[in-house]
């Protein structure tokens, strides 16, 4: 039995399509939470040191309340653990979920299968603040605070503002003007960062390493910073799920149905802004995935923005977990920039679900 | 006899006693200031140590902490021992997980790593030094305080006099010279782009001790990069050129011995482009000095034409 999809841009002319059933789509949130789950503990008990699972699941465990275990291991093993890999991982699932839901809901916001996270300059304007905290003299280093993310935090706000100014007519968001503003000034703001690399001298190393994203060096205080945005964001966008679906009819349609088409923009753009931007300031752009997760989803299990958009959440948190495994321990000590380990790893899968699922689709 | 064997027997029962408690002459626990300004408690003679940077490792092994080396980076290469030791990190990534297993009790970064690095290490309770040096007077400053650390000022302090000696000898004959008597000096770094060093760098007050005029003196920052029109228009007496990278390669020499628009500078036409171990000025550590002897031979071989 097939259901009938509300209009999207990939079912219009098909003939109906045949997704999962929704029993099918609420086993597979749950199959991802379970996944999830395990894909932390495995990449947490996987690294540059190695340390026998078995004592990584003693300590892992030894930290849930009510249980009790003898320690039996050295105390480095255990920072190792509990304050080396473990935030990294939290905090590769936080960013891999935020970017591929904020690449979802521009994707259904702009009904433009090219959009992601960046498209709207706050890539841009997170490098210009961070490149600018990099720069800075040492005092600034030592606040207690990391000043680079904070900064880079603050510019990925200004931009979307400015963009946000730029784009507005009258009391209206036009898709058109928002997107052209965004990439304007992304282009504008790239050309300054380009700018102030050149003239940075030895920093320029640790500049580009973070502008190629890296999930290295995380510590807990950054994952309780960047935690509560992305909660936040993601509760906003998922309550928001009905009426993106019906957005994907075009916005006079949208209107008419009874959807504040406006205020929904503004709902839906703040939300997925901050959590990008919250993503951003501490881990540099990651790239590719918050343009690839939602297709691979919308490939696999429809396009309903109901599943699409925490099955989003939860590939990519899986996905950005699973490739930072990989960038710290295929060369380590030395590691290899994320984004190039989810353009090379994503582009493939992403080119295998498109050659399998096109007839289906087109 | 039975006595004088005694005698050397408690002498010798009292020095190992001493040094097992770190009671070493040199050493006193305290709080020391790296060059980013940061304050460090030091209780006890450090005993593994880790080197962030390939300069950190070459003064480490010069004041024969060699075996209380644990690790060091990728591009550490110098002394050959060092090549050994097991590896935490490249260029300015390090890897924490190794550096944490390794259990060291001080470990030796430079400003590089001050963004990320120094504050992850120091969330999990290792003790972190930066050494920064703009200078070579700061480069001598950092010797002393590594020794200080470490107890081991008495080589710390032997080692600085060494090399304090042997730039006093080029420096007393080039302090004096007026400018017209300084050539104009173009060191290459790089020649994709075309990089030199500017009044910031180490390696620009190197040639100003080695009696010599930096071309690119007004550059600010460190490492500008220079178009080849300001080259040409400087028209520099000697030029020097990096080469080696750790790879041996010497493309940046053959560079400036070859390239075609250079052809008419003075350097070119008198033959004076000379290469250079790119290591040697670049490395903050005693190697400095080799390089600004090699400086002032390049630069005045008439005033030193034995070194």
């Amino acid at each position: 039995m097939s259901r009938h999809q509300p209009g999207s841009a990939f079912t219009n002319q098909a003939p109906p399509v045949h997704f999962p059933h929704w029993r099918g789509r609420v086993y597979a949130i749950l199959g991802l939470l379970v996944a999830l789950g395990v894909a932390m503990i495995f990449t947490t008990a996987v690294g540059s040191v190695q340390i026998p699972f078995s004592t990584t699941w003693q300590i892992l465990l030894s930290k849930l309340p009510l249980v009790q275990v003898t320690p039996t291991w050295p105390g480095t093993l255990e920072t190792i653990i509990l304050e080396i890999r473990l935030p990294r991982v939290v905090l590769a699932g936080l960013v891999g979920g935020a970017l591929s839901l904020a690449g979802a809901t521009y994707q259904g916001l702009f009904r433009n299968p090219l959009a992601d996270p960046y498209l709207i300059g706050v890539a841009q304007g997170a490098a210009l603040g961070a490149v600018v905290g990099f720069l800075l003299p040492s005092p600034w280093h030592n606040m207690g605070f990391g000043i680079i993310p904070l900064l880079a935090f603050v510019g990925a706000l200004i931009s979307t503002a400015i963009v946000y100014t730029l784009a507005r007519v009258g009391k209206t968001l036009p898709v058109t003007t928002l997107i052209l503003a965004g990439v304007a000034l992304g282009a504008l703001l790239g050309s300054v960062v380009s700018y102030l690399i050149i003239s940075s001298g030895e920093k320029m190393h640790g500049i580009i390493f973070w502008l190629m994203g890296s999930f290295s060096l995380s510590q807990w205080s950054e994952v309780k910073v960047v935690l509560p945005y992305v909660v936040v964001g993601v509760v906003v966008i998922l309550l928001y799920a009905r009426p993106l679906n019906v957005m994907q009819l075009d916005e006079e349609q949208a209107q008419q149905l009874g959807i504040n088409v406006e205020r929904l923009k503004l709902i839906l753009l703040a939300a997925a802004t901050l959590i990008t931007a919250a993503a951003v300031s501490f881990v540099g752009t990651i790239g590719f995935v918050g343009i690839i997760i939602p297709h691979a989803v919308r490939l696999i299990w429809g396009p309903d923005h109901r599943f699409l958009l925490p099955l989003s959440v939860l590939s990519g948190a899986i996905f950005l977990i699973l490739a930072d495994v990989i960038a710290r321990t295929v060369l380590a000590p030395m590691e290899i920039p994320i984004g190039v380990i989810t353009a090379l790893v994503g582009a493939p899968f992403f080119l295998y679900l498109l050659r399998r699922r096109r007839r289906i689709i087109f | 006899m039975k006595l004088k064997s005694l005698g050397v027997i408690i002498i010798l029962a009292v020095l190992s006693l001493s040094i097992v408690t770190g009671c070493q002459p040199g050493f006193q626990p305290g709080t020391f200031t790296d060059d980013l300004g940061r304050e460090i408690s030091i209780d006890g003679i450090p005993q593994r140590i880790i080197s962030l940077a390939p300069g950190n490792t070459e003064i480490l092994f010069d004041l024969g902490l060699g075996d209380r080396v644990v690790g060091v980076t990728e591009f550490c290469n110098y002394p050959e021992a060092a090549i050994a030791k097991p590896k935490v990190g490249g260029f300015s990534t390090v890897d924490v997980e190794r550096v944490v297993a390794l259990e060291p009790d001080l470990i030796l970064a430079t400003s590089i790593h001050e963004a990320k690095v120094i504050p992850t290490l120091e969330n999990v309770g290792l003790t972190v030094v930066a050494l920064a040096p703009e200078t070579l007077d700061g480069v001598l400053d950092n010797i002393i305080l590594v020794g200080k650390i470490t107890g081991r000022s008495q080589e710390a302090s032997r080692l600085v006099a060494g090399l304090e000696e042997r730039i006093k000898a080029i420096t007393d004959k080039t302090e004096s010279l007026p400018e017209s008597q300084r050539p104009r000096v173009f060191y290459v770094l790089w020649h994709e782009p075309l990089m030199t060093v500017g009044s910031e760098a180490r390696i620009h007050g190197l040639i100003v001790k080695a009696g010599g005029t930096n071309i690119a003196q007004d550059l600010t920052g460190d490492y500008p990069t220079i178009s080849l029109e300001a080259v040409i228009l400087a028209n520099p007496q000697v030029i020097i050129a990096g080469s080696g990278h750790g790879s041996g390669e010497d493309s940046t020499f053959q560079f400036a011995k070859t390239e075609p628009i250079l052809e008419d500078i003075d350097a070119r036409r008198h033959d004076r482009v000379y290469e250079m171990d790119a290591d040697l000025p670049s490395r903050p550590g005693s190697r400095i000095v080799d390089a600004l002897e090699f400086f002032a031979r390049f630069i005045h071989p008439e005033l030193f034409p034995q070194i």
